[in-house]
């Protein structure tokens, strides 16, 4: 009989694993595939050439590194200061000098390690359009990729242990507004040091010779980032500077090791005493919680029935009172905010319809990308987030549907109102008349999008919700397929191997998405340059292209999340 | 009314309940005992719905909890043995909650919320966050929870954990009167002393088979025939047979 159970269970657990391998699998082929056409459609067909390539990568390095560093800081403050394993280790004779190092190295290879698979997809499909050599693979991942990586997790790692310390000494909530503030004025100033649309009009000015080095056009200031060591050390492999390449590599180990040895100093200095802080802050808040006062009180009445009064009430305090969950969404929000801010004002004066195209693309994509990482972090723990109180909705008079519907629409409405608001503030530059330098100076004239662009614009805000809700729909119903009721923290709910397959499965949806939407932006762009009328049949189509496999796949997931709530608990 | 019709849970090839019947009518305090392991919690995670029987039929105050679930959850109140509640609500928000979820009316809910609150003496302590409470102030508020609706059944798992003597006797004198006034009362326990005390009918489960079923007035004739208490006579039930 053991023999038959254990059969069973390795047939099982093996079925799980050949289908992780083959989700992880399609999607480090589909990486390698969308990274190689990206690669070659910017640099043979809309020809940016090599210097505004690699910057670009740099600037995507750099959202990279600050989502690492963030990611890595939250995650740490959850493991490091409010996991029982911690308590249950200090009170066993492990020092706390291996606890901390266990922790952040746990914590590190955790959240990372679906991040290597993409990062060397990516290299691949990078490296294969170069046709570079082999050793290119192992010395980008080795010597540049992992210690970027692992430099943004020190960073994360050592300002949580300075923010801790001060925590004695200031008010806690101050000190994370303080980071937020703090890390939003960092995002704003590297896009303003860097300047990126002055650095294409810059280069575009040479066109077609766009293959020079153009590095004089750095700000100072920049080249003291990782990112910009690692697009630097890319753009020199391509050239064949191997001095240059050796020199980033070397600059890069050597500053990801002092930061560690930094940081295990750091660590074994503060640890101890900030996780005895972290205590004090825990029964600081520890105090009667008063309900009249509060919109949200559950002794207040509502137009809603009481069962989903209840449950709305019950989100709503889980979420305000769960520092994990509000911090991370003020400094999400704060990013998004500085992106807009961006976005809105965005007037790059381009020619080529392509590229026009290109850099629509670029940011309706990165839009939809903003939209996703909200709903993989917010909607997909919110089954598991029920946690070991989910027998208070099996054992109770609540269907099954009604819990599960209830908790859907207030992570849907609120992420499709703003999926519309972050839609229709990217597409400004497109949509509205706005003055311009004349030929003389002083000289303004009004310039209004072309009516193809206009329309574009309008459609982009008229598909957005549809994409949100496919987008929430796949994260929240994997959620409730993957739920885990006994981990608490939704942040590692949101790094699980679940959540990692769900992000693989919404990027998929992405790259089908961008493919898909190419025609009709090229098309509205080439409108524009020629004057011609708009073809309507083109949008039509790509509407039912999109709307169509969309509600599909909303049915499926959500069939198979409610499926997955009927079993035992 | 709790009828359960040759009950049975199987996990792959193990079963963990085997055609367990039983009846409780309405007012009658049910004592279900048995070691680690027999099917106690199997059996009550079945009857709340947290558990779907692999065949059987369970039925509380004439409904069918797998067919009719949301009439017969709405007539038991359940404790279940670990009282896991959401962390960041106050005892006194989670009462609300639940009370919300059998669908209470605002007013009467206000109302059967104080009143448990003075019943189980929580008042000094409701308003803080159930994360900072203790295991017997957990098993308080959830005993508060499951009283607050008045239901006509009720299911308890493991009802005396970390309660302090204080607390275990204002649980004890509630169970018994709410008993008196016609409740159906399910109660799954270790503790003999208390099934002895407490209830009208005691049944024994090993190895997920019903091997006990009586009356205390003829557990007390069975009793006779050991040295005079539950004890030796559980014991003697539920002892691992002796195997070379």
């Amino acid at each position: 009989m053991f023999w038959k159970v254990s059969l069973k269970q390795d047939v099982g657990t093996a079925m799980k694993n050949v289908g992780s391998f083959i989700v992880f699998g399609s999607f480090a082929v589909g990486a390698f595939y969308f990274s190689n056409f990206v690669t070659a459609y910017l640099l043979d067909n809309v020809k940016i050439g090599l210097f505004l390539f690699h910057r670009f990568v740099g600037m995507f390095l750099f959202i990279f590194f600050v989502t690492i560093n963030l990611g890595n800081m939250v995650v740490s403050f959850s493991t490091l200061y409010r996991s029982p394993e911690v308590d249950f280790l200090l009170s066993n004779p492990v020092s706390y000098r291996n606890i901390f190092v266990i922790k952040f190295l746990d914590n590190f290879f955790y959240s990372s390690g679906t991040l290597f698979l993409v990062g060397f997809s990516v290299l691949l499909g990078y490296g294969v359009h170069f046709s570079l050599p082999w050793h290119f693979y192992p010395l980008a991942m080795a010597g540049v990729m992992i210690p970027f990586m692992f430099l943004a997790a020190c960073m994360a790692v050592i300002v949580l242990l300075l923010v801790m310390k001060l925590a004695s000494k200031i008010n806690f909530k101050v000190l994370i507004g303080a980071i937020v503030i703090f890390y939003v004025f960092q995002v704003y100033l590297y896009f303003r040091v860097s300047n990126p649309i002055h650095m294409v009009e810059e280069v575009m000015k040479y066109y077609p010779h766009v293959d020079l080095y153009f590095g004089s056009l750095d700000p100072g200031s920049v080249k003291l980032l990782p990112n910009f060591w690692v697009s630097e050390f890319l753009y020199f492999y391509v050239t064949k500077n191997f001095v240059a390449v050796g020199g980033y590599v070397f600059l890069l180990v050597l500053s990801t090791a002092a930061l560690f040895v930094f940081t295990l100093v750091l660590g074994n200095a503060l640890f101890y005493s900030t996780w005895i802080t972290s205590l004090s802050l825990k029964s600081m808040s520890v105090k009667k919680l008063t309900m009249k006062s509060s919109f949200f009180s559950f002794r207040k009445k509502s137009f809603f029935v009481p069962q989903t009064e209840v449950l709305l009430k019950k989100e709503f305090w889980q979420f305000v009172r769960e520092p994990s969950q509000w911090i991370h969404f003020v400094v999400m929000f704060a990013l998004l905010a500085v992106f807009l801010s961006s976005v809105s004002t965005l007037n790059i004066k381009l020619q080529s319809p392509e590229l026009k195209a290109v850099v629509y693309l670029v940011v309706f994509i990165f839009n939809i990308f903003l939209i996703n990482s909200i709903a993989l972090r917010f909607g997909f723990p919110l089954i598991s987030l029920e946690g070991n109180a989910y027998w208070t909705l099996k054992s109770t008079p609540i269907s099954a549907h009604k819990f599960y519907w209830t908790k859907f629409f207030v992570a849907t409405i609120f992420l499709v109102c703003l999926s519309i608001v972050i839609s229709w503030l990217s597409n400004i530059p497109y949509l509205y008349a706005r003055s311009v330098e004349g030929i003389f100076p002083g000289m303004k004239s009004v310039e209004t999008p072309h009516v193809a662009v206009r329309t574009l614009a309008y459609f982009s805000i008229l598909v957005t919700p549809v994409i949100t809700l496919t987008l929430t729909s796949m994260n929240y119903g994997l959620g409730s397929v993957y739920a885990n009721f006994a981990e608490k923290n939704p942040i590692r709910i949101a790094s699980s191997q679940g959540a990692t397959m769900t992000f693989l499965l919404t990027l998929v949806y992405l790259v089908l998405l961008l493919a898909v939407y190419l025609y009709p932006a090229t098309a509205m762009f080439v409108n524009e340059a020629r004057g011609t009328a708009i073809d309507w049949r083109v949008l039509q189509i790509t509407f039912l292209i999109i709307t169509i496999p969309s509600l599909i796949i909303i049915g499926c997931v959500h069939l198979l999340g409610l499926r997955s709530l009927r079993r035992d608990f | 009314m709790i009828e359960l019709k040759h009950l049975t849970k199987k996990f792959g090839s193990f079963t963990a309940v085997d055609d367990v019947s039983l009846s409780i009518p309405a007012g009658e305090f049910f004592g279900f005992l048995g070691p680690n392991g027999a099917g106690k919690t199997t059996t009550i995670k079945m009857m709340t719905g947290l558990f779907t029987p692999t065949d059987g039929q369970i039925i509380i105050n004439g409904f069918d909890v797998v067919h009719q679930p949301m009439e017969a959850k709405s007539t038991f109140g359940y404790i279940p043995d670990h009282p896991y509640m959401y962390d960041k609500l106050t005892g006194r928000e989670f009462i609300y909650y639940m009370g919300g979820l059998y669908r209470m009316e605002k007013e009467k809910l206000k109302e059967s919320v104080e009143q448990v609150i003075d019943l189980l003496e929580l008042a000094s302590w409701i308003d803080k966050k159930t994360e900072d409470y203790s295991q017997g102030m957990r098993q308080r508020v959830t005993f508060a929870s499951a009283f607050v609706h008045n239901p006509k059944n009720i299911i308890i798992d493991e009802p005396m954990v970390g309660l302090d003597p204080r607390s275990a006797r204002i649980v004890k004198d509630t169970l018994k009167r709410r008993s008196k006034e016609g409740v159906s009362i399910f109660m799954s326990t270790h503790i003999l002393e208390m099934a002895e005390e407490l209830c009208d009918r005691i049944a024994i489960i090993n190895k997920a088979k019903i091997i006990f079923l009586d009356t205390k007035e003829n557990l007390n004739v069975h009793k006779v025939h050991y040295d005079g208490n539950l004890e030796s006579v559980f014991l003697e039930l539920t002892k691992e047979p002796y195997s070379e």
